[in-house]
C-alpha cells in the first residue's frame, strides 16, 4: 500500500455509502457497523501511505514533490483529455490523517450519540459519503475532481445541517449554508474554466506551473484568483460569507465536529494552500488573504464573546481560527497554516464532541442553563478544559505552538501582528466564560442538572483520545519529534520543501502572547467567578457594543434585507416572466396554437374514400412532377 | 407493318376500349362484361409477349373466376342502375389527375432508354420450363401463394357468413 | 426458350401498360360502386402485370421473373377480390348500400 494506492481511499466510504442506502433498513443496527469499519480501514490506510511517505521522503529528501497516479477518463482527439487522478504531497498526507483520524473519532462518537435516532441509518450513510468526498477533495490532482468533490461535501453539509428536518430552524439553517457556500462556489467553478481557458488543462500542478511560466496572462490571473479566493471563503465561512457557520450548528454535534469544525470548513485554507503560488503571482493576492483573514479574527472574536449557546460560541471560535489561518496563507507561511489546521482539528473536534457530550446528558445547550456539570461528568469536564485552554492558547498545548508559529510568521507585518495579539485575550476569555459557565458554579437549570451523567464509552473513549492528542500534537513542530516519529524533521520543514522552514522559538512572543492569555483566562475568571456582578454592570455600561455584538453586527439582518428588496424583487420579476412569457406563451402558447390548427384540419378528414384515394395520387403526381424537374 | 404489329395495334384498342367502358359505362353490369373484354385483350397482350401459359391463366382465373364473382356481388348488393349515382362527385379533378398521371408515364416510357433488342425480339417462353422453374426454384414462394389464397378464403367466409341473429 | 422477331418495340407494351394504369385510376377515383372500384383495380394490376411480362420477355428471361410475378399478382388479384367481395356484402347488408362515399363515419 503505496501513495500511489490512495486512490482506494475515498472508495471504502463511498462504498459504505451504497451499500447503507441500498440495504441499510435490512442491516443490523442499521448498517452503522459498515460506515465505521470503512472509515477504520481508512484510517488503517491512511497509516500505511504515511509509512510510505516517510520512506520516499527518506530517500529522495528535499526533491520529492508528491506522487500522482491518474487514469485517462475521456478523450476528444486533438481537443480535449480528461484524466481522473490523485496527487499526494505533505499537504495532503496532513490532511488526510486529519480527516481519517477525525473522521473515526466522530464516527464511533456518533455510535453512542445518535444512539435511537430516527434516521440512524442515513445519518452514518452521509456521514461515509461526506467521508469519501472529503478524501477525494484532497487527493485530487485536478480541478474536475476537486470541484465535484468540492460540491459533494456541500451537499453532505447540507443534508447532515438539516438532520433534524422537523425543526424549521434546521432546514432554514441547511438552506443558509448551501446558498451562502453556493455564492463562493460559483466563483471557484468560473476561476476554474478560466484557468482551463487560458492553459487547457485541469491538472493542478500544470496550471500552477503554467502561471509560473507566464503562460495566463495578468487580468484572467487576477481574476480566477479573486474567484479561486471567494469559494475557498465560502466553504472557510471568511467574511463576508461566516454567517452560515454558527447556524450550522443545528445540525447534530458530531457533524459539527467532523465538517464543521475538523474538515469540510478547512478545505478552503487547504485550496488557498494549493493554489498559493498562484496567489502569491497576483499583485495584492497575499494582501487580500491577509485582510480577508484580519477581519474574520477580529468579528469573530468579538461576537463569540456574547453569544449564550455553546456551540455557537465554539463555532465563532471555529471562524476565528479559519481566519488565523487565512492570515497565515496571507504573510506566505503555509507551514504554519497547515500546523495550526492539524492541530486545531484535533482540538476543535474535542471541544465540539465535549459539548455534544452536554448537551447529550442535559439536553440543554445554552450555557445560561448549564452550570456545574464538573463533577458530574469529569471525563467531559476534563476533556472540554484542555481543548478550551487549547484554543486559548495555552503554553504547552497544540494551539499554542501552533498559534505560535502565525504570530512568529507575522512579526514582519506589524499592523497584522497587533490586531492579532488583540484578539488573543478576547479568545482566551469566551473560550474560558463558556468554560466556567458550563461545569463550574451553581447549576442553572437543577431539573437537567439532576440527571446529567456521563455518557457511554463509545463517546467518552474519542473524548480521551482526541484530548491525548491535543497535549501532545502540538510537538510535532520540532525537529527532534519529526526525527523521532521518522520524519527528516518537525512539520514545518516538510510540507513545504519549497519552502521548508524549521521551527524557531521566539521566547518573546510566546511569553508575550502566554501574558495575554493569561490576561483574558483572569479577565474571565474575575467577571463569571470572582465577581459575578461583573457581566451585569458592564451590560449596563455597554450596552450598545453588547447589542452590536450578539446581533453578529446586523449582518445577518443586513443580508436578510438585501435578500428581501433585492433577491426577491428580482425573483419577482423573474416569477412573473416564467409564469406569463415563458409558460403561458412559451409552453401553453403552442400547444394551444397545435390544438387550433387540429381543429382547422380535422374537417380534412372527410371520411370519404374517393377523397383519401385523390389526396394519394396527386401526392404521387407531385412527387413524380418534382422528380422531373429535378432531372430537367 | 408487319402481322404482329397490326395484331398488336388492334389489341391494344380493344384493351384500351374495354377499360374504358369499365370506367365510363353507366350500367355497372355493362361495366363487367367490358371488363371481361378488356382481360381477354390483356390475355392476347401476353399470347404477343410470348407468355401462352399466362394468357391461358388469365383467360381462367381473371375472365372465368373473377369476373363472375364481381357479377356475383354486383347482384348481391342489388346496385341501382341510375346515372347519376354512378360517378363521384370529384370527376372532374379525377379527369386532370389521372391524365397528368398517364402523361408522365407514357414520358418516362418514351424518354427513357430501355434495355432489349430494337428490332422487337422477345424471349418466348416455353410450358415446360415455366413449369419446372415454377416447382424447382419458385416452389417455396409458390407455396406460400397457395396459403394465402386458403387465408384469404377462410377471411372471406369468416366475414362473409351471416351470423345467428342478424 | 427461343427468341421470335415481331417488330414491336418494347415501349409500346409499356405505353399499353401507362394508358391501362391510368383509366384504372380514373376509375377508382370516380366510381360510387364499391364493386366497381374493385373492377377498376384489376384494370390497374393487369397494367402492372403487362410491366413484368414485357420486360420479361424483352430483358431478362433467364429466371422467369416476369410470368412468377405475373402469376403471383394474379393469385393475389384472385384473393383480394375473395376478401374485398366479403367486406362490400358486410357493409352492405349492415349500412344497406355499397357505395363508399355514403359510409364516411371515420371522420371528425
Amino acid at each position: 500500500m503505496g501513495m500511489s494506492d490512495a486512490w482506494l481511499l475515498p472508495l471504502l466510504p463511498a462504498a459504505a455509502f451504497v451499500a447503507l442506502t441500498l440495504l441499510g433498513p435490512y442491516l443490523p443496527r442499521r448498517g452503522d457497523w459498515i460506515a465505521v469499519g470503512a472509515i477504520g480501514g481508512v484510517f488503517v490506510l491512511t497509516l500505511l501511505i504515511i509509512a510510505d511517505f516517510t520512506d520516499a521522503l527518506a530517500v529522495q529528501g528535499e526533491a520529492f514533490a508528491g506522487v500522482a497516479n491518474s487514469i485517462q477518463w475521456l478523450e476528444v482527439p486533438g481537443h480535449l483529455e480528461l484524466r481522473l487522478g490523485i496527487h499526494v504531497d505533505a499537504v495532503t498526507i496532513v490532511m488526510l490523517a486529519v480527516v481519517s483520524f477525525v473522521g473515526l473519532m466522530v464516527q464511533v462518537y456518533s455510535l453512542g450519540y445518535m444512539k435511537g435516532d430516527s434516521r440512524y441509518g442515513w445519518y452514518y450513510a452521509v456521514i461515509s459519503l461526506f467521508i469519501a468526498s472529503m478524501l477525494a477533495l484532497v487527493l485530487a490532482d485536478n480541478f474536475l475532481l476537486l470541484y465535484f468533490a468540492w460540491e459533494l461535501v456541500g451537499i453532505c453539509s447540507y443534508l447532515l445541517i438539516g438532520h433534524y428536518s422537523h425543526l424549521r430552524s434546521a432546514t432554514e439553517a441547511a438552506k443558509k449554508a448551501f446558498i451562502t457556500t453556493r455564492l463562493g462556489d460559483v466563483g471557484l467553478l468560473i476561476a476554474i474554466i478560466l484557468l482551463w481557458r487560458e492553459t487547457g488543462t485541469f491538472n493542478i500542478q500544470e496550471v500552477i506551473a503554467a502561471a509560473e511560466a507566464g503562460q495566463i496572462g495578468t487580468e484572467i490571473l487576477t481574476a480566477s484568483v479573486v474567484l479561486l479566493l471567494l469559494g475557498a471563503m465560502g466553504k472557510s465561512a471568511q467574511f463576508p460569507f461566516h454567517v452560515w457557520l454558527p447556524d450550522a450548528m443545528e445540525g447534530p454535534t458530531p457533524v459539527s465536529a467532523l465538517i464543521h469544525a475538523a474538515t469540510m470548513v478547512v478545505a478552503g485554507v487547504y485550496l488557498v494552500t494549493r493554489m498559493l503560488p498562484l496567489i502569491e503571482l497576483v499583485a495584492g493576492g497575499p494582501e487580500l488573504l491577509l485582510a480577508i483573514g484580519l477581519l474574520t479574527v477580529f468579528l469573530s472574536a468579538t461576537m463569540g464573546l456574547v453569544m449564550t449557546d455553546i456551540k455557537r460560541v465554539i463555532a465563532y471560535s471555529t471562524i476565528n481560527s479559519l481566519g488565523l489561518m487565512f492570515v497565515a496563507l496571507g504573510v506566505g507561511a503555509p507551514a504554519a497554516a497547515m500546523v495550526y489546521l492539524f492541530t486545531h482539528a484535533f482540538f476543535k473536534a474535542l471541544l465540539f464532541l465535549g459539548a455534544g457530550s452536554v448537551i447529550h446528558a442535559t439536553e440543554r445547550q445554552d450555557v445560561s442553563q448549564l452550570g456545574g456539570l464538573w463533577s458530574k461528568m469529569p471525563i467531559t469536564g476534563v476533556t472540554f478544559a484542555i481543548g478550551a485552554l487549547s484554543m486559548a492558547g495555552l503554553p504547552f498545548l497544540a494551539g499554542f505552538w501552533a498559534k505560535d508559529e502565525i504570530l512568529v510568521s507575522l512579526l514582519d507585518n506589524r499592523a497584522a501582528f497587533v490586531l492579532v495579539l488583540v484578539t488573543l485575550p478576547l479568545t482566551a476569555m469566551y473560550m474560558t466564560r463558556v468554560l466556567i459557565l458550563t461545569f463550574f458554579g451553581e447549576p442553572r437549570d437543577p431539573e437537567s442538572h439532576e440527571h446529567a451523567h456521563e455518557g457511554s464509552p463509545f463517546m467518552t473513549v474519542p473524548l480521551i483520545l482526541l484530548a491525548a492528542l491535543t497535549l501532545v500534537s502540538g510537538f510535532v513542530v520540532f525537529d527532534q519529534v519529526g526525527k523521532a516519529m521518522g520524519f527528516p524533521g518537525g512539520i514545518g520543514e516538510i510540507i513545504f520543501l519549497e519552502r521548508a522552514h524549521s521551527f524557531e522559538f521566539d521566547v518573546a512572543v510566546g511569553i508575550g502572547s502566554t501574558l495575554l492569555v493569561a490576561l483574558g483566562i483572569a479577565t474571565a475568571w474575575f467577571a463569571w467567578v470572582a465577581r459575578p456582578s461583573v457581566p451585569a454592570r458592564s451590560l449596563a455600561l455597554l450596552r450598545p457594543v453588547h447589542d452590536l455584538w450578539a446581533n453578529k453586527y446586523y449582518l445577518d439582518d443586513l443580508y436578510q434585507a438585501v435578500i428581501d428588496r433585492v433577491v426577491l424583487s428580482i425573483a419577482r420579476v423573474v416569477a412573473w416572466f416564467d409564469r406569463n412569457a415563458v409558460n403561458d406563451t412559451g409552453v401553453d402558447g403552442p400547444a394551444y396554437a397545435t390544438r387550433y390548427a387540429g381543429y382547422l384540419m380535422k374537417f380534412q378528414q372527410t371520411g370519404k374514400l374517393p377523397n383519401y384515394a385523390l389526396g394519394m395520387v396527386i401526392g404521387v403526381v407531385t412527387l413524380a412532377l418534382v422528380a422531373f424537374s429535378l432531372k430537367a | 407493318m408487319t402481322v404482329a404489329q397490326i395484331i398488336f395495334y388492334l389489341i391494344a384498342a380493344l384493351a384500351v376500349g374495354g377499360a374504358l367502358g369499365v370506367v365510363l359505362a353507366r350500367n355497372a353490369v355493362y361495366a363487367a362484361l367490358f371488363l371481361i373484354l378488356a382481360l381477354l385483350a390483356v390475355a392476347g397482350v401476353y399470347i404477343l409477349l410470348g407468355s401462352e401459359f399466362l394468357a391461358l391463366v388469365q383467360v381462367l382465373i381473371y375472365a372465368g373466376a373473377i369476373t363472375v364473382l364481381l357479377l356475383f356481388a354486383l347482384m348481391l348488393t342489388r346496385t341501382t342502375d341510375v346515372a347519376e349515382s354512378m360517378t363521384g362527385a370529384q370527376w372532374p379533378l379525377a379527369v386532370v389527375v389521372s391524365m397528368l398521371l398517364g402523361g408522365l408515364l407514357i414520358v418516362t416510357v418514351t424518354t427513357s432508354d430501355w434495355p432489349g433488342d430494337a428490332d422487337g425480339t422477345i424471349t418466348r417462353i416455353l410450358f415446360e420450363d415455366l413449369g419446372a422453374a415454377l416447382f424447382t426454384q419458385w416452389a417455396v414462394p409458390f407455396e406460400i401463394a397457395s396459403l394465402v389464397l386458403f387465408v384469404a378464403l377462410v377471411g372471406a367466409i369468416v366475414i362473409a357468413r351471416e351470423e345467428e341473429g342478424e | 426458350m427461343e427468341a421470335v422477331t415481331q417488330q414491336i418495340p418494347l415501349e409500346h407494351f409499356l405505353a399499353l401498360s401507362a394508358i391501362l394504369f391510368s383509366l384504372g385510376i380514373y376509375g377508382v377515383l370516380t366510381r360510387r360502386n364499391a364493386v366497381l372500384i374493385l373492377m377498376s383495380v384489376e384494370l390497374m394490376l393487369n397494367a402492372a402485370s403487362i410491366n413484368m411480362v414485357a420486360f420479361a420477355a424483352y430483358a431478362s428471361p433467364e429466371l422467369f421473373t416476369g410470368m412468377i410475378f405475373a402469376i403471383f399478382i394474379i393469385t393475389v388479384a384472385a384473393a383480394e377480390v375473395g376478401l374485398a367481395l366479403a367486406i362490400i356484402l358486410r357493409v352492405y347488408r349492415n349500412r344497406g348500400t355499397a357505395n363508399v362515399d355514403e359510409v364516411s363515419d371515420l371522420k371528425w
